[in-house]
């Protein structure tokens, strides 16, 4: 018991600390009216315009 | 019946027309139909029952170009060939892969998918493979396709019962073909090397080399050579075309339901483009394996999200935490655009123990398949992206355009090309029945015969194209 909830506890401050990750404004003044669905390519990931927010 | 060797089938007085040169899935299937015809046919076997270093050495050679695989490694020189060793991992060439494709010279087979699926049926006794489930399109451009994991059928252990009590096929142990003879409009013998001495030449009707997608090519270059090319007249082409399946980690994908796709047993999916999409983007066909990643690998992929889609990388953490299946590792592998200078040639200074020439595979992949992997990762990537089911990164060394990795498998030990099949002497060594171009009794069984490779393991249609030539042969060595 004792053994799974380290594991746990470790699982979550991992996760924590990814999340607080700061995200790099690629993408900081978005004309407004671009199309959230289009696909954009940035550093290999295959997005939507929407994601870059 | 079986005979250990060339001296014992001989002082058996056992007769065959159709001498077939190879016990792999190729030519064992071959031997099956002519006997299903009534016909008589010897199949010689280099090897053993067993792999020997000995026999194996015969097999090595060197590769000039792209990395690839020690070719004493790459196959197996006994009694089954390399069905000892394959993964059993099944899939028929698709329509569109026989078509030709106007963007790329040299596609296009003379038959199409329907010339094979006749046999299909019985490949699926003979693999022991359940039926193939339809390919279903996620979008225009991708579909999910199915590879079936079969049993991977070991072509001596199972038929070596039915070899043994048949009279119509006499399987001869360590007997190696070294060359055939002919007179530029038959083969006239083929010359024998059994137990580490000459036996002299063997007299059929018929000649199949069956010997492998490398090995088909040496046989008749080297027989060529000897005999001023009284063997193959039309060799332009013969050696040339030689093709793999490369295959390399491309990229990672985060899916949103994990679930969406039915994976088989072992969690991985498959996926291939639409003829549409390839014309669309001017590429050759390719596969994408999804499987699922390690939770090492997961945690990395979502801190790299993270810096470019942070909503979404929150998502696929939350479902990490809770223990969520979400990442993929997207390994791709690819067809190759057929080139002659890709091409099998004999080494001019290396031979084996009896003296053949050793072989120099000279390969290197092109610009064409890097884009087709881009571009189908592109592909695959736009599919998740605007169904909403997930994101994919492609692989930083594809992106920067670097070399390809040095750290992976490379390709699928699939040997094809190099005997290819074309109504064009010029283009091609064997006509749409596998017979040599110019040549009344030479036929050719394996993959050597492949115009175009697809992108799947290509035993299944070796084993199709077997049972079509052996009931061609049939035919015509019966009548
Ligand atoms: C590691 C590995 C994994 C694979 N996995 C898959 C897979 O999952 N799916 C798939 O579809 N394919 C797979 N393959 C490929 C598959 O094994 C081959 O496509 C298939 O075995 C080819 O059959 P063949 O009869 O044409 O040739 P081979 O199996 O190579 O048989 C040729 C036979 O000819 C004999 N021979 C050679 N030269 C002579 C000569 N001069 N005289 C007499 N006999 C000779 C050899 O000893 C051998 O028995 C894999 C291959 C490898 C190496």
């Amino acid at each position: 018991m004792a053994r799974s909830a380290a594991v746990d506890l470790s699982r979550r401050r991992l996760i924590q600390a990814l999340l607080a990750t700061t995200a790099i404004p690629l993408l900081v003044s978005l004309p407004k009216d671009v199309d959230p669905n289009a696909i954009v390519e940035v550093g290999g990931w295959i997005l939507k315009r929407g994601d870059l927010k | 019946m079986i005979f250990a060797d060339f001296e014992s089938f001989r002082a058996s007085g056992a007769t065959a027309k159709v001498c077939v040169i190879g016990s792999g899935p190729a030519g064992t299937t071959i031997a099956r139909k002519l006997a299903a015809a009534g016909v008589p046919s010897v199949i010689f076997e280099a090897g053993g029952t067993e792999w020997s270093e000995d026999s194996q050495d015969f097999y090595r050679g060197k590769t000039v170009g792209d990395p690839y695989f020690d070719l004493d490694v790459t196959r197996l020189r006994f009694l089954g060939g390399c069905s000892n060793h394959w993964a059993g991992w099944c899939r028929v060439l698709d329509t569109h892969d026989f078509q030709p494709k106007a963007w790329v010279p040299d596609t296009g087979w003379p038959i199409g998918r329907a010339d094979i699926e006749p046999y299909l049926e019985e490949v699926h006794d003979i693999l022991e493979l359940d039926a193939f489930r339809a390919d279903v399109p996620i979008s225009d451009d991708i579909r999910l396709v199915q590879l079936i994991k079969s049993p991977a059928v070991q072509f001596g252990e199972k038929f070596h019962d039915e070899i043994e009590r048949s009279p119509l096929i006499s399987l001869v142990l360590n007997t190696y073909v070294t060359e055939l003879a002919g007179d530029g409009r038959r083969i006239t013998g083929a010359r024998i090397w059994s137990r580490d001495r000459d036996a002299g030449t063997f007299v059929a009707d018929y000649y199949v080399p069956c010997t492998g997608g490398l090995e088909n090519s040496r046989l008749l270059l080297w027989s060529n050579q000897q005999s001023n090319g009284a063997v193959v007249p039309n060799a332009a082409a013969l050696g040339r075309y030689w093709m793999e399946h490369p295959q390399f980690l491309g990229g990672d994908a985060i899916l949103s339901d994990y679930s969406i796709f039915p994976t088989d047993t072992t969690n991985e999916a498959f996926f291939s483009p639409s003829p549409a999409a390839m014309e669309a983007r001017k590429i050759m066909n390719f596969g994408i394996r999804l499987i699922e990643t390690p939770y090492g690998g997961v945690k990395q992929v979502i801190a790299d999200l993270a810096c470019v889609a942070p909503d979404f990388a929150e998502w696929a953490a939350y479902q990490l935490g809770q223990n969520l299946r979400c990442a993929a590792q997207l390994y791709v592998g690819w067809e190759q655009a057929p080139l002659a200078s890709n091409f099998i040639r004999l080494s001019e200074t290396d031979r084996d123990k009896v003296g053949v020439p050793r072989i120099e595979l000279h390969w290197k992949k092109s610009d064409m398949e890097r884009r087709t992997i881009l571009e189908g990762l592109r592909l695959f990537g736009e599919t998740l992206a605007a169904r909403d089911i997930g994101r994919v990164r492609i692989a930083d060394w594809l992106v920067n355009g670097e070399d390809y990795p040095t750290d992976q498998e490379l390709a699928g030990h699939h040997h094809m090309g190099g005997t290819r099949m074309s109504d064009d002497p010029e283009k091609g060594v064997v006509d749409r029945n596998s017979k040599v171009h110019g040549v009344d009794n030479l036929f050719i069984g394996g993959s050597s015969v492949f115009a175009t490779s697809g992108q799947c393991n290509p035993t299944t249609t070796i084993t199709a194209l077997a049972c079509r030539l052996g009931e061609h042969l049939g035919g015509i060595a019966g009548a």
